[in-house]
């Protein structure tokens, strides 16, 4: 397990939704998809989800995963109705300028 | 396919009413148009954006000159990378007598940068029709890309495939309508002509007529 806040650091990470507090929830997993028909059927709680997709249905889909936070990677940059929407599901949303390989690779890192 | 082919084989398979839904380019339809005249056939302008989230959505135009407007605005949407000839083959626009007029260069096979959402707001304000193609494939269709679709009312019809069998089918989408279904081709080469069709009763060969079999107005009749 790692703190998200952690993670953040590590990856040159900003938190968009700065009302949820990175350092009150815990990673123990990460899951890397673009296509939500996919992450719906195999995501897990506790899992940051790596992805540029930035539709507003990633925020129902983190949501009915359990996911606790999206990190957009390649400074994927979501509309401010996606934003809100993802405070009142208090879903977590950091965005990186790095790609969803190096993301995956840090959090890999950190886990292990 | 070459118009003058695709034509012979429209009329051989007793259709009588096709659109062309081209990648990202209506470049090809007054082309098409002019030989489906010549053939008596009813043609349909159409076009099948791939969204930045790499949903396929398919838009169709009675009005010409709108469409023309919106192909203009959707080619500079598009990605501008080039096209990789070699792999996909080369992208030509063609006359009615299969003269190439022009060599696309950009890749029309890449996304534009509308979402889903900004495509139908430009489709509406060129008076376009819209539908989600081939909804219940497994690649490229909006529930593929976005898990469900996000609001159904925002589209007039949805695309499903030439073997989608409705009845299975309807059980993963109870909330649409069975009359807003329309079932096509998708067809990319002759062969595959016809493989997927939908009849409409209706007044003239039109998309407006069409949204009113979608709607069961005066008598009109959809069934795939």
């Amino acid at each position: 397990m790692i703190l998200l806040s952690e993670y953040i650091a590590a990856i040159d990470g900003v938190n968009i939704t700065p009302v949820m507090d990175a350092a009150k929830i815990e990673l123990s997993s990460g899951y890397v998809c673009d296509m939500l028909s996919d992450v719906m059927g195999s995501a897990k709680s506790g899992q940051a989800w790596i992805t540029i997709m930035k539709h507003l249905n990633v925020i129902a889909v983190a949501s009915m995963t359990g996911i606790p936070v999206i990190i957009f990677a390649k400074s994927s940059n979501p509309d401010q109705a996606v934003i809100d929407k993802a405070v009142e599901e208090e879903i977590c949303l950091v965005q990186s300028s790095k790609t969803a390989f190096e993301l995956s690779g840090i959090l890999y890192q950190m886990l292990n | 396919m070459s118009p003058v082919a695709l034509m012979q084989r429209v009329q051989d398979l007793k259709i009588d009413w096709i659109a062309i839904t081209d990648h990202n380019s209506m470049a090809n339809c007054p082309a098409y148009e002019k030989v489906a005249g010549d053939f008596g056939i009813a043609f349909t302008w159409g076009v099948e954006i791939q969204t930045a989230e790499e949903i396929h959505l398919l838009a169709y135009f009675d009005d010409h000159s709108q469409a023309q407007e919106f192909d203009k605005l959707l080619y500079s949407s598009l990605l501008p990378l080039q096209n990789d000839a070699d792999f996909f083959g080369d992208q030509v626009v063609i006359d009615e007598n299969e003269n190439i007029i022009k060599l696309e260069e950009r890749a029309l096979i890449n996304s534009s940068i509308w979402g889903v959402d900004e495509a139908v707001d430009m489709i509406r304000n060129h008076d376009g029709y819209c539908m989600p193609a081939h909804i219940d494939a497994t690649a490229n269709s909006i529930i593929s890309q976005l898990g469900f679709i996000p609001n159904p009312e925002m589209f007039d019809a949805f695309g499903i495939t030439a073997k989608c069998n409705v009845e299975a089918y309807k059980q993963q989408v109870p909330y649409l309508e069975t009359n807003s279904l329309i079932r096509s081709s998708d067809a990319h080469y002759l062969a595959d002509m016809g493989s997927g069709w939908t009849k409409f009763y209706v007044e003239k060969p039109v998309m407006e007529e069409i949204m009113l079999t979608v709607s069961g107005t005066n008598g009109r009749l959809i069934s795939i």
